[in-house]
């Protein structure tokens, strides 16, 4: 015996169709189909009242981490200028828009007083090159972890009329998700990188920082 | 079935917040903590489950403010990640089979009758924890939230046809597995 219910006891259950309105066969099925929905239990749920306390508590250490980082970043985000940093290209892209992303530590610049600055303040940091591979856009930005995924506060440079966009940062050491935003509007992932679930249905570039053997991505 | 809310709009507290007021967060947290309570719990089969859940997604929607394209609808952005959270709690422990979320018929409600009934509610409990996360959270929206299925489609995002292909499968497991359970 088939244990589905008959598409006309499902109309019912979907609110689409009256019990009186199904022939006198379907009457038991459709009462027991009744029965079901009525037996649920309805009633709110309410939370323990310390909830909102321990939500807060998180929050202000998360607001906290943040504070730090940011009193932090002036110095690491100076940016690399020789042209030691090598150029590598870590993806290669198809038809489309995006390329790669890169690092360095803060050892291959040929400016001795960066490398001072950066490592006596923050020696866990690196720099890391972000490339955008995007002909068409008229503006790039970045935005993640690292700058509270503003987009409107690290652009990056066109440096080739093919239309390549860097920008190089340094980051402290530890995981940063990032995505580049073309136009102040499209937000683009790194084909090059890893990603991970945002936690709404979209993704996220990540990029890992370690001095280990003196860059890591 | 979205309540009003009383006090400043979603926005300008999200603006607040992002400016650097993290005080201001605890309206949302008053706001928002119970709201999706319902859904939380009768996802997860469990109070506890839920309420770790709510706080989890609470404080991750506080990390990732700054993403939120519409501040104004920051209860739709919520749910969606309380939704996924909820979603990869299931998916990652598959033989959750806890039940403290289904509270007892209160004592002056002990009849005979009503006995019968909670019985058969706590046998629904039981199977709805049996369905795949997604017949389970069309079955909740819709018959314990008593949202449309257009209104579920719009907060999901998916088709009504397909919601209701996966309501109709659920009706058809549910019943099977109350069969089992007798």
């Amino acid at each position: 015996m088939s244990r589905e219910f008959h598409p006309l006891v499902k109309q019912l259950l979907d609110g689409e169709r009256t019990l009186y309105s199904l022939p006198p066969e379907l009457q038991a099925e459709a009462q027991e189909a009744v029965r079901l929905l009525g037996a649920m239990d309805r009633r709110d749920v309410t939370f323990s009242s310390g909830l909102e306390a321990r939500v807060m508590q998180e929050v202000r250490q998360h607001s906290t981490a943040r504070r730090v980082r940011a009193n932090t970043d002036p110095v690491l985000w100076r940016w690399l200028t020789a042209p030691s940093v090598p150029p590598w290209v870590v993806g290669a892209v198809s038809a489309a828009s995006v390329i790669a992303l890169i690092l360095v530590r803060p050892g291959p610049t040929n400016d001795p007083e960066a490398i001072a600055q950066a490592t006596a303040v923050a020696p866990e940091s690196v720099f890391v090159k972000f490339i955008l591979f995007a002909p068409a856009a008229k503006q790039v930005t970045l935005a993640g972890t690292f700058n509270r995924w503003e987009p409107g506060t690290t652009p990056l440079v066109r440096v080739s009329d093919e239309g390549v966009w860097t920008v190089t940062l340094g980051l402290p050491v530890g995981q940063h998700q990032y995505a580049f935003v073309v136009d102040g509007q499209r937000w683009v992932v790194d084909p090059a990188a890893p990603t991970v679930d945002d936690g709404f249905g979209r993704k996220n570039s990540v990029v890992s920082v370690s001095l280990e053997q003196g860059r890591v991505m | 079935m979205e309540r009003t809310a009383v006090g400043p709009p979603d926005g300008v507290i999200v603006q607040a917040v992002l400016s650097g007021d993290v005080e201001q967060y605890a309206v949302l947290v008053r706001r928002y903590q119970d709201r999706y309570a319902r859904y939380a719990t009768r996802m997860l089969g469990s109070v506890d489950a839920a309420e770790d859940a709510v706080q989890d997604a609470l404080v991750r929607a506080y990390d990732q403010l700054a993403r939120c394209r519409d501040p104004d609808n920051f209860a739709g952005w919520f749910f969606l990640i309380l939704r996924n959270r909820c979603f990869a709690e299931r998916r990652r422990d598959q033989r959750f089979a806890a039940l403290d979320g289904v509270p007892d018929v209160p004592a002056e409600e002990n009849t005979e009758a009503s006995l019968e009934r909670a019985e058969r509610g706590k046998g629904i409990e039981r199977a709805l924890q049996d369905l795949t996360p997604e017949q389970r959270e069309v079955f909740v929206l819709k018959h314990m939230e008593e949202l449309s299925y257009e209104e579920i489609a719009g907060r999901v995002g998916t088709t009504v046809a397909a919601l209701k292909m996966r309501m109709h499968r659920a009706y058809d497991r549910l019943r099977e597995l109350l069969e089992e359970m007798r």
